[in-house]
């Protein structure tokens, strides 16, 4: 999972940031509007927290400029605005939340997960695929009940993918999602930790579709897809 | 028409000095005409003396005796006021039959001059008096002609003059008062329509004085608008450094609760508490302070249903995990006699306040009464009990800690309202939750369709 932050206080931001990144996800920092703007429409992000006064740029003009583009990824509004006005503003201009500062970090990070889990189309905190699951809330992973343990980045992997669960995700999908925009993006990474990841949770879970990417498919559903490889 | 009044002034100040001017006049008139009356009674008794010296002669054996009579019959009625009598050094010699048994005596002789005078007559009325001495041929002494008639006789005259007068100035008196009475109000017009203009602007049915007034009243008139627009500006500049004010505390009351919240300790903890109950304040002062600035701007207005339905597209969304729906039901019509951000920051509280406590819905119904406009948001929730009821408006209090907010909420809709001379009163609502009422100042409907 991969986040746009956008904050033009740089202490905040890092404390943003690093909580971010402390619940597992990959987070690009960007400090005025244009920045943001540039980094939203250019790069894929899973959810975006946006300050709204900003610098060059407002925010609500940022985000209406992203909607008008087609650029639909929850964006969880954080701003010391805190009028029932600039809340519908902020709604109307296409957000999908609104915290006002100050705030508590778990807050925020609580409606990021439910804003991401949505815009994947889940309705619960756990994620499940056959005996495996994890919950959101506390980045634990288990297989049948047994803890399973797992890096950040093979985390942030299988996230992305039982998110997507039953979808072909590709290997650049996959890059961009999963790391910021620093990170040396060798889409050979993605095969070593795919690697990884089925020795830990199991091969079975996750199949390599070719020339098309991969896919996570609980085993009882596999013999009924069609377009599953063995 | 009060006494302190410009009218009152106008019409009171002209009133008495028509009155005294009439007046004035009055007496004036009356006694040119009592004079004229005098000198035409003058003129008939003198008439008669003449006559009487003409028709009167010396008869056989020296005596004095008369040609004709006067031809005027009250001379021949006892006291009927008309009185004629001749007489020498001794005594009268012939008198009219009127003075009956009276005698009129004589003044002395002052070389045959007219003499005009007044005595009293019978009946305790006065008479006045014309005499001239006359030698008259083939007698030897001196004569005293003398005519008399009753002063009453002017004195009628002058009383039917007098109030004939009367009536006359009376009654012009009380038009030209009218007609006073008339130019004051029609003078008074413009100000009339100013007194009209303030009122639709107090009512919140319009934002400056419109229209044009006389070159006397216009510098007013611009002036007052003037004074608006300048309120406007402070209110809106106050606003402003408002918003900048709680921009530049929230941030760093963010940093320093995360920075807190990450470590442990009690320093940590203090810092926590105290940027908790920093928040808090911050919080519940920007938003009087706001309020405060904006309560007693003129002019505003602001339809209810809108920034309800934009509250619950608003609302929905943020509630959207749990499937939360608002129904909105009302009149159009209706609006709020306030600013649009009060309206919000109460409506969204209130709403807001209802849809983290209900279980699936929401009901906000707009009605008017009382020349006053009745919002009732109603939830599904578990409600309140009286108890907790008396506890919601408690400033900074929580009735569970467990749904977020800073427990601000429905103080600060209190605070709103008031301001604006409204109420918050809490119930229970019909689908079983809580039933939040506010009544709101409201532009009458009539002056909202217009």
């Amino acid at each position: 999972m991969r986040i746009l932050a956008v904050e033009d206080d740089p202490e905040l931001a890092r404390q943003i940031a690093e909580a971010l990144k402390g619940a597992g996800y990959a987070v690009d920092l960007a400090h005025d509007g244009e920045q943001a703007h540039y980094l939203g429409e250019a790069e894929a992000y899973d959810a975006v927290v946006l300050d709204l006064g900003l610098p060059v740029v407002d925010g609500i003009t940022v985000l209406e400029r992203w909607r008008r583009a087609g650029r639909n990824m929850p964006v969880l509004i954080l701003t010391a605005r805190d009028r029932w006005s600039e809340k519908v503003a902020g709604f109307d201009a296409g957000a999908d939340d609104y915290v006002t500062k100050p705030f508590q970090m778990e807050e925020v990070l609580a409606r990021l997960r439910a804003l991401i889990r949505r815009a994947a189309g889940h309705a619960s905190a756990e994620l499940e695929c056959g005996p495996l699951r994890l919950d959101t809330r506390s980045s634990r992973v288990t297989r049948d009940g047994v803890p399973v343990k797992l890096t950040a980045q093979e985390y942030r992997l299988l996230a992305y993918l039982l998110h997507h669960r039953g979808r072909v995700v590709s290997r650049t999908e996959l890059t961009e999602h999963l790391y910021d925009q620093d990170f040396d993006r060798d889409s050979n990474t993605i095969e070593v930790f795919i690697g990884r990841l089925r020795k830990k949770i199991g091969a079975e879970l996750i199949q390599t579709v070719r020339g098309l990417g991969y896919q996570l498919t609980p085993p009882d559903s596999r013999a009924k897809g069609p377009e599953a490889s063995p | 028409m009060k006494f302190n009044s410009l009218a009152f002034r106008l019409v009171a100040g002209a009133g008495l000095w028509i009155a005294a001017a009439l007046v004035a006049g009055g007496f004036a008139l009356s006694g040119i005409f009592e004079d004229s009356v005098e000198r035409s009674f003058d003129a008939r008794l003198e008439v008669y003396l003449d006559g009487l010296i003409a028709v009167s002669r010396a008869g056989a054996a020296g005596r004095l005796e008369l040609a004709r009579g006067l031809g005027e019959p009250r001379f021949t009625q006892p006291y009927s006021g008309w009185y004629w009598e001749i007489a020498g050094p001794h005594g009268p010699i012939l008198r009219s039959r009127s003075l009956w048994d009276m005698v009129l005596d004589a003044r002395p002789d002052e070389g045959g001059t007219l003499l005009i005078y007044e005595i009293d007559g019978p009946d305790e009325n006065r008479l006045r008096v014309v005499e001239r001495d006359v030698s008259l041929p083939n007698m030897p002494d001196r004569l005293h002609y003398i005519v008399a008639a009753e002063q009453s006789e002017i004195g009628s005259e002058v009383a039917r003059f007098d109030k004939a007068l009367a009536w006359a100035l009376a009654l012009l008196g009380g038009g030209l008062i009218a007609a006073v009475f008339i130019q004051v109000r029609f003078g008074l017009i413009p100000l009339r329509r100013m007194e009209a203009a303030l009122a639709a602007i107090r009512a919140g049915r319009a934002e400056r004085l419109e229209g044009s007034f006389p070159k006397e009243v216009q510098p007013l008139a611009d002036e007052l608008n003037a004074l608006l627009e300048h309120n406007a500006d402070v209110v809106e500049r106050a606003r402003t450094h408002v918003g900048n004010l709680a921009h530049a505390l929230k941030t760093p009351l963010a940093v320093l609760s995360n920075e807190s919240g990450d470590s442990t300790g009690p320093l940590a903890d203090s810092v926590a508490r105290q940027t908790g109950v920093m928040r808090r304040q911050v919080d519940h002062y920007l938003a009087r302070a706001r309020t405060a600035a904006r309560a007693r701007v003129l002019g505003a207005r602001t339809y209810i249903l809108p920034v309800v339905e934009d509250l619950q597209r608003t609302l929905e969304r943020i509630h959207i995990d749990r499937g939360i729906t608002i129904a909105v039901e009302g009149d159009p019509g209706i609006a709020f006699r306030g600013e649009r951000q009060d309206l919000e920051e109460i409506l969204g509280n209130v709403m807001d306040n209802g849809c983290k406590w209900a279980r699936k819905r929401v009901v906000v119904k707009l009605a008017r009464a009382d020349q006053r406009a009745v919002v009732d948001v109603e939830d599904d929730g578990p409600g309140l009990s009286p108890e907790e009821r008396a506890q919601v408006f408690e400033r900074g209090k929580r009735l569970d800690e467990a749904v977020p907010g800073t427990g601000l909420g429905l103080a600060i809709v209190r605070d709103i309202a008031e301001l604006y001379g409204g109420s918050v009163s809490l119930g229970s609502a019909s689908l079983g939750g809580l039933r939040v009422t506010l009544v709101l100042p409201s532009v009458d409907a009539a002056a909202a369709a217009s």
